[in-house]
């Protein structure tokens, strides 16, 4: 007994949506260039390719359809009835043999027109044929739209229906509106069914599941009926109604005592009355729901004498209320034991079971004797067991675990159970860092003795006074003081010395003779010599006399008559005889020249003519940079 | 907790601190900073890189073999605790550790005494080279006839008469 999987069925696309996926496959899947050059065997063979795998496409989505939908005959009646009741069976079955007949004609179109192409003697005129065959075969799909619409529409709600078993062992809840057949399900089951109190919430058939000694069952809850006669049911009822005539189950008729739902006990039992055909075989048990509002007891005569009735054409009556949970097991147990009974029952009548039977054969061995023979315990084992029960007494750590408040919160104390050598020494604090050293790593039963030897080791270094070096004398503090100006005076020379190299290059070196900055006084002289400790005052009479101006006072005193001095002070414009100018003008000239010369010589801090160094050859300040408005091509 | 050394520097790690790598060979390398993790991912020989202990010690810079280094070893097999071996082992730690500095500060002054010698050597040659920076040596024959002053001959350049000058004309 198959369970149905609607689920599988493929979608079925609306007809203008399986033109489009037909045609754009063709045009994807088919070579899609042909000249009019070509060979007409090659134009014919290209159009027809494309008629035919049109047809090929068609044809296999709509068989595929076809396929897909169950046949209404061929499934399970309650399948077929529900499919009856949901869909029309005859709307149905009428929409897929449109799809059928549709199908024939496109392959009807496909060898029409295969024929004449065979014969098309131009490329004009086999495209229009394709065009013609294909055409045709869209609007025979257009015509049958509404249909692929409407199975559509089945598909996706029978892909929704609950999954029976029609096989597996069903209890069937029944009743009328309101009596608590959903709130039942819900109990024994995992099933979430919507509980209202308003009629008719639930719509269509639940399905849950329960287990009983090891036996999966199904329990269908039905929507709520009316009493009424079979043809003026709605389809919601006529959903309840299908399902108790064909499923062979254990059907519970819920009775509501009180009255709650909104019908008394005897429209309830008229329906019950006028249902109990369909029953048929099927084990039945009543339900009294809702006893917390009224019992069983508690009803007046008229209604227990419809429930006695009712009861005579049942199995059991068994009062529950789903609120309180009480009787809710009774029940399931009952409905359940009695389809198990009727299960083994079947299979024992079965043509199979005596083979089965006959395959063991149950030994029962007879006494040999009248003599006792009871179980015997050794008495070791059996003081074993005394001593056992007497220390389940013991208080676990689990129990302290307990008591001081649970697993997070208590962390058992690992040290009580220590082995030392004093019991004090449980709790200590150990340390595991001192000073920067990992204390087990110093740890040692006679570590003191060592530290004793070291520190003799130790007393002994010191006592030698250690090393013995050489001392050199020190220093005088005068020594020390000297040393100290020696050391001034070199690092001041350095530094004079590291100046004039770093300026030497814009220097101009004038030679000590001329003394620019009149350096070189003797009074200078004086200071310098003093400093070195020696009297100047010989030096500094003796730099006097040997002076320039001295020297060219004496040589003047000497001779007149000899030539006169190259120092000698002469008129500018003086034509001098070696020179070689021919007048005073052209001497003052030449003057005038090199002044001029010289002027702009040094307006660029030239020292002279020869002088050509570039402080800075590419300075940045002209080599870069944008222009605000111009180009930059040249620099 | 275990304070591990720096497989790099060889600087203690604290727990919280460093990271550790595992080779594929099993080999652990602690390491306590990014410094010295980036310096091992370079490949670099800790005993080349200068500010080390590993270079320290391989050349003689700090202290390598004394007898406190044997007192402090990786046990691998735990002792049964006994109150009165952890007090002394904690008093002794402190001593130890004073000892230990104190020879490692030899160590390192050892290192540093033939220097001091030297310098003074050669300040005192300075001193005797260059005294004439300061004093003329006829200032320091008057003043000590005892200390004889190196006499130091400087070439003079020759003065151009006026006759010489002269004759470049």
């Amino acid at each position: 007994m198959a369970q149905y999987d609607f689920k599988k069925i493929t979608v079925v696309p609306t007809g203008n949506d399986l033109i489009d996926i037909v045609l754009s496959r063709t045009q994807r899947q088919t070579p899609t260039v042909i000249h009019k050059g070509n060979a007409i065997s090659r134009v014919r063979q290209f159009y027809m390719r494309k008629v035919k795998f049109t047809e090929t496409n068609f044809t296999d989505k709509l068989s595929k359809t076809i396929e897909d939908f169950p046949r209404v005959e061929d499934i399970h009646p309650f399948y077929g009835d529900l499919l009856h009741v949901l869909y029309n069976k005859d709307h149905y079955k009428l929409a897929l043999g449109q799809l059928n007949t549709a199908r024939n004609l496109i392959k009807r179109i496909r060898e029409d027109y295969v024929k004449l192409l065979k014969y098309g003697d131009s490329l004009y005129r086999c495209k229009s044929l394709k065009r013609a065959a294909l055409g045709r075969m869209c609007t025979v799909t257009k015509r049958i739209g509404p249909s692929l619409a409407y199975l559509e529409h089945v598909r996706q709600h029978m892909a929704r229906l609950p999954s029976i078993n029609t096989g597996a062992p069903t209890i069937l809840i029944c009743g009328c509106p309101n009596v608590g057949k959903s709130s039942f399900l819900n109990k024994i089951t995992r099933a979430d069914v919507e509980v209202q109190p308003y009629a008719f919430t639930t719509k269509s058939l639940f399905v849950g599941h329960t287990d009983y000694k090891y036996l999966r069952y199904q329990v269908i809850d039905t929507p709520g009926l009316l009493d009424r006669p079979l043809e003026d049911r709605n389809i919601i009822e006529m959903c309840s109604v299908t399902a108790l005539v064909n499923l062979h189950a254990a059907i519970l008729f819920f009775l509501d005592l009180s009255g709650s739902c909104g019908y008394s006990i005897s429209q309830q039992a008229a329906l019950f009355h006028s249902i109990k055909m369909m029953f048929r075989n099927n084990p039945v048990l009543i339900v009294c729901n809702k006893t917390d509002l009224q019992t069983l007891e508690g009803l007046s005569g008229e209604d227990l004498k419809l429930v006695m009735e009712m009861k005579s054409a049942a199995l059991k009556t068994i009062p529950v209320s789903t609120i309180t949970d009480e009787g809710v097991m009774a029940v399931k147990n009952a409905a359940c034991q009695r389809l198990l009974d009727q299960r083994s029952e079947r299979k024992m009548k079965s043509k199979k079971m005596p083979t089965v039977l006959n395959r063991f054969h149950v030994a029962m061995p007879k006494p040999r004797d009248q003599k006792e023979r009871p179980v015997c315990i050794p008495q070791a084992v059996l003081e074993a067991r005394a001593e056992e029960a007497a220390h389940e007494e013991r208080k676990t750590e689990k129990d302290i675990e307990n008591e001081n408040g649970g697993a997070g919160v208590y962390s058992a104390s690992l040290r009580k159970h220590y082995i030392l050598a004093d019991d004090d020494w449980k709790l200590d604090i150990l340390p595991e860092f001192l000073d920067g050293h990992n204390v087990y790593d110093f740890i040692d039963p006679d570590i003191l003795q060592r530290v004793e030897e070291l520190e003799r080791e130790e007393s002994a270094v010191e006592e030698d006074g250690g090393d013995f070096e050489i001392e050199d004398e020190d220093f005088t503090a005068e020594a020390e003081k000297d040393l100290q100006e020696i050391r001034k005076r070199k690092k001041l020379l350095i530094q004079k010395h590291r100046i004039k190299k770093s300026t030497a290059e814009s220097r101009p070196t004038v030679p000590r003779k001329f003394d620019k900055d009149r350096k070189f006084t003797t009074e200078r002289m004086g200071r310098q010599l003093s400093s070195l400790g020696i009297d100047p005052s010989r030096a500094i009479e003796r730099a006097r006399s040997r002076s320039v101006s001295r020297k060219k006072l004496r040589l003047r005193s000497r001779s007149m008559s000899r030539s006169r001095s190259v120092l000698s002070q002469r008129p500018l414009g003086e034509v001098v005889p070696g020179e070689g100018f021919k007048d005073s003008a052209q001497k003052m000239k030449a003057v005038t020249m090199a002044r001029n010369a010289t002027k702009k010589r040094n307006k660029d801090a030239r020292r002279g003519e020869a002088d050509r160094v570039i402080p800075t050859l590419r300075p940045k300040h002209l080599f870069s940079g944008k222009r605000s408005i111009g180009k930059t091509d040249r620099r | 907790m275990r304070l591990e050394f720096c497989w790099f520097c060889s600087s203690k790690i604290y727990p919280g601190h460093g990271i550790q790598f595992v080779r594929n060979d099993a080999k652990i390398f602690r390491f306590c900073r990014s410094k010295c993790h980036k310096n091992f991912k370079m490949k670099r020989n800790p005993r080349k890189v200068k500010w080390t202990k590993a270079y320290r010690r391989l050349h003689g810079k700090d202290m390598t073999k004394d007898s406190t280094f044997e007192l402090e070893r990786k046990r691998n097999r735990p002792e049964r605790y006994d109150r009165n071996v952890m007090e002394n082992t904690l008093k002794a730690i402190k001593k130890i550790d004073k000892i230990r500095h104190d020879r490692a500060a030899d160590h390192i002054a050892q290192r540093w005494k033939p220097k001091a010698a030297k310098e003074r050597r050669e300040a005192r040659k300075e001193l005797e080279q260059s005294i004439s920076l300061i004093k003329a040596p006829l200032a320091i024959q008057s003043q000590e006839p005892a200390i004889t002053v190196p006499k130091i001959k400087v070439k003079a350049p020759k003065q151009q008469t006026v006759e010489d000058q002269l004759m470049e004309e």
